[in-house]
């Protein structure tokens, strides 16, 4: 495990994430990006048990959790981006969450996540002598999230929960184009004078929210002897990017950056979503995500052609998953001891004209009887695009979610 | 699990990425085309713009430093309207000898100087004028210091060498004598010995028992600038005393030395600039001219004013200023070509500060004409690359500014013609360097290359998209 968590940390430097939007928000990672939700095609928001962890989006369902849970989820991604005839292959590592869950039985639970909300990562280059070609383009950008949540569950009427978490984001974004000089237009005699001169358009800057610490998220849950549904939203927020533009030689001989400051209104979120169990372990689920954009998103841009908005659209997740739970008996055979799932979803971006659909099949692995478990999900699917400048993807993605769950604070029976 | 659980997903994991690398397959040039559906683009185009008739708005010569620290060479004489003085830091106590010394009759004193060899036989140095004679009408100054104990020459030793300097600026001398010197430099003479005159023997006969002696030594007449070894070196300087006999001698090296230049004359309006001593010519031209051009060229407003102001919407590759040259009036020792070096004063979070400029090696130029940027040479052309300067004013163009830019005198220059500009050893192992290791003290007037229009070259890159 050590070699391969090696590996792992070896494949981050590559990183690159969807291309899409990229000059917006980035990538939107679903539902913090976990495993386990994504082996069930992200649906699942309902499904409650003694270890389902935290949820970045429906906070309320975490109380009636009976185990501290932590865990980790890796994503590896593949992508093929084509346009015509062009296509384009690139692949990436990264951390989309990790998080901490506490229940502390009459008092609730509490919890900690760390969401990677946003990212775009992409680092290539790119050099041709015949078409002058000599570029190196590295995208490095992240919202990040901190979420400190509570959630307990009603007196009397033990079937509901109520759950509340604050997101304090931060996050940092980075543009380097290093060019190398076209000299076409140049007389001979002139060439020398550009020789070993690369030149950067390097952008820099950091994300906040805008005149507020924090955005808001609250839920309430049911948990049904068959059936457990849940409802949440998430206010609106404005994030705030401040950004330096610069020409720059190299980092030690740069222009006098020119700062601007480009903001981002988020609409509020609603979510809601339904477990059905079927039978004993058997579970179905269904969740809906939907976030109505009134306003274009401001790029990063300020050069060359660059687009300086990106059009947005009504962006929603509609999807659907089945469960069958791994026995919690040690002496029962491994096999059974798996949890199975399988899903799939349709999700509308927020980038105009950009839609996806994805399927996925995911494992829970138990290891060894001291509750740690190893989450597995494979994923593919298809980003479909007609926005100018964006061209259609297919992915292909596994992820991996290292699961630790104890029964620290709960008294033996 | 057991270990064959783990292996089996292990295989899983790496069978999926064998097999989803062979379905994703890319080509180099997509990401071009990617890059220009985004609108950047894959290489920056560069441009040139030439901004002509620039005349200065004003010109001053600066005066370099009057004093200097010595070490392992040192220079006396004169050249080009500047006296260079040596001075030497002597600091002994020795009472047996000095009481010997203050009865003799036959007492006398000497300095002994190293003709430094180095110079005077290096190849490039023109052994045809060799060697050099002429009778040197000395002036000696000193200041005697006398006390009584080891802590006396130990409080001496305490003085650093900038303070030293700091006191040698506001020279008084105790006492003073004239003297005059045969001076011969050859190829095969190696040392002068200045004769030191009776009333400094008379000072020197009541000094002790513990003495700290400056000794300055000019010859402001002189019509070459002599070179010796200094006291950081093999040959160091000697100051000889006898006393009762010729085998009664006490030789001591002082234990600092520094030259001082004293200026004849001094101009700020002329232009003329000399070298080795750090004089500087600071010549400022009009920005005016040089936005408009950059206006009509990219069809923007200069100087930009949105946001903070700062405009990166460009950036300056590499600037050269094209000037006239004419070496009729100056003068120099060596006969090598000079470089010119050149600074600009950029703005540092709102202060002014200057910034040496970098030299960027136009190889193929250099190869047939030399390096552009040297007087005393072939040619009646001067190119100064000034890209720092350019760069920081049309990045900050709103604040107003002229571009100021200083030229000085730098080192003679040995390899000409060599594109490489960077000293390197040849297969037989000489090494081969681009500079001479000694300053040329040498008199270059710029009244005709910044009185006369200039030309200002430069190469852009720009942020701005389309076709221009």
């Amino acid at each position: 495990m050590k070699k391969f968590l090696g590996l792992i940390l070896c494949c981050a430097a590559f990183a690159s994430a969807s291309m899409i939007g990229i000059d917006a928000l980035g990538e939107e990672q679903i539902a913090g990006g976990s495993a386990a939700a994504a082996g069930r095609g992200f649906a699942g928001g309902a499904k409650t048990g003694e270890a389902e962890g935290l949820s970045v989006i429906n906070p309320a369902r975490m109380a009636f959790d009976t185990k501290v849970v932590f865990n980790l989820n890796f994503l590896m991604d593949m992508y093929a981006i084509e346009l015509h005839s062009d296509s384009y292959f690139t692949s990436n590592i990264s951390m989309p969450s990790f998080n901490l869950s506490f229940p502390m039985g009459d008092f609730g639970a509490f919890g900690v996540s760390l969401w990677q909300h946003y990212a775009s990562s992409i680092r290539e280059s790119v050099v041709d002598t015949l078409s002058h070609a000599d570029a190196r383009i590295e995208y490095k950008g992240s919202v990040y999230e901190i979420i400190p949540t509570y959630a307990v569950r009603l007196p009397y009427l033990r079937n509901i929960s109520l759950g509340a978490s604050v997101h304090i984001v931060m996050g940092s974004m980075v543009r380097s184009l290093t060019l190398g000089p076209n000299k076409d237009g140049v007389a001979d005699e002139d060439m020398w004078a550009t020789n070993n001169a690369e030149l950067s358009d390097y952008v820099e800057g950091s994300w906040e929210i805008d005149h507020h610490p924090a955005y808001y998220s609250g839920s309430v849950q049911y948990r049904g002897r068959q059936s457990s549904f849940y409802f949440s939203y998430t206010t609106g927020y404005t994030l705030l990017n401040k950004l330096e533009y610069n020409l720059r030689f190299s980092e030690l001989d740069t222009l006098v950056p020119s700062c601007i400051e480009r903001k981002v209104k988020i609409p509020a979120l609603f979510a809601t979503g339904v477990n059905y169990r079927l039978a004993k372990r058997h579970n179905v689920m269904m969740d809906l995500q939907w976030r109505k954009w009134d306003e274009d998103v401001e790029n990063i841009g300020h050069s060359y052609d660059m687009r300086s908005k990106t059009e947005t659209q009504d962006d929603f997740v509609a999807s659907i998953g089945y469960q069958r739970d791994g026995s919690s008996l040690y002496y029962d055979p491994f096999l059974d001891r798996v949890t199975y799932r399988a899903g799939a979803w349709f999700k509308n971006w927020y980038v105009a004209d950009v839609y996806e659909v994805g399927g996925s099949v995911g494992a829970g692995f138990p290891l060894g009887r001291k509750g740690i478990s190893l989450d597995l999900a494979l994923q593919g699917g298809k980003r479909f695009s007609e926005s100018e400048g964006n061209w259609e993807e297919v992915f292909f993605g596994i992820r991996l979610g290292l699961m630790g769950i104890g029964s620290w604070g709960q008294s033996r029976r | 699990m057991k270990k064959k659980n783990i292996a089996l997903l292990s295989f899983l994991v790496a069978w999926a990425i064998v097999l989803t690398a062979c379905l994703f397959d890319s080509s180099d040039s997509s990401l071009s085309s990617w890059l220009s559906d985004q609108g950047l683009p894959d290489s920056y185009k560069v441009q040139m713009l030439t901004v002509n008739d620039l005349t200065p708005v004003s010109a001053k010569t600066y005066a370099g430093n009057s004093v200097f620290a010595v070490e392992s060479t040192m220079v006396f004489g004169s050249l080009a309207g500047l006296s260079h003085d040596v001075v030497f830091d002597f600091a002994f106590i020795d009472s047996s000898f000095l009481d010997e010394m203050s009865d003799a009759d036959s007492a006398a004193a000497a300095i002994v100087l190293f003709v430094d060899k180095e110079f005077y036989n290096a190849k490039r140095f023109p052994q045809d004028s060799l060697p050099y004679k002429e009778t040197l009408d000395l002036k000696l100054e000193w200041i005697l210091d006398n006390g009584q104990k080891k802590s006396f020459i130990d409080s001496v030793g305490k003085v650093s060498v900038s303070d030293w300097a700091e006191e040698l600026k506001e020279w008084k001398t105790d006492n003073s004598a004239d003297t005059s010197y045969e001076i011969s430099i050859g190829a095969k003479d190696s040392l002068v010995r200045f004769d030191l005159p009776a009333a400094f023997v008379e000072d020197m006969k009541k000094a002790g028992p513990a003495c700290h002696l400056q000794l300055r030594i000019s010859a402001s007449e002189a019509k070459h600038v002599y070179r010796f070894y200094g006291p950081v070196s093999n040959y160091p300087p000697e100051f000889l005393m006898r006393s009762v006999s010729d085998t009664a001698v006490k030789r001591l090296p002082p234990f600092r030395a520094s030259n001082i230049v004293v200026y004849d004359d001094f101009c700020e309006d002329c232009l003329v600039v000399r070298g080795g001593v750090l004089e500087s010519l600071v010549v400022e031209y009009p920005s005016e001219k040089i936005l408009e051009s950059l206006s009509d060229f990219y069809g923007d407003a200069f100087p930009f004013d949105e946001g903070d102001s700062n405009d990166v919407r460009q950036a300056v590759v590499l600037a050269q200023l094209n000037l006239v040259r004419d070496d009729a009036d100056g003068l120099n020792e060596l006969g090598l070509p000079i470089q010119v070096v050149v600074g600009s004063f950029i703005d540092s979070l709102g202060e002014e500060v200057r910034r040496m400029e970098m030299y960027k090696v136009n190889r193929k130029q250099v190869a047939e004409s030399g390096h552009p940027n040297m007087v005393f040479y072939d040619g009646d052309s001067l190119s100064l690359q000034v890209t720092y300067g350019l760069r920081d004013l049309i990045n900050q163009a709103k604040n107003g500014r002229n571009f100021k830019m200083m030229v000085r005198l730098g080192y003679p220059v040995l390899q000409d013609k060599d594109s490489l500009y960077a000293d390197y050893k040849t297969e037989d192992g000489d090494s081969v360097k681009v500079f001479f290791k000694y300053f040329d003290y040498a008199r270059y007037d710029f009244g005709k290359t910044f009185s006369q229009p200039a030309n200002l070259k430069l190469w852009l890159a720009t942020k701005r998209g389309g076709e221009e």
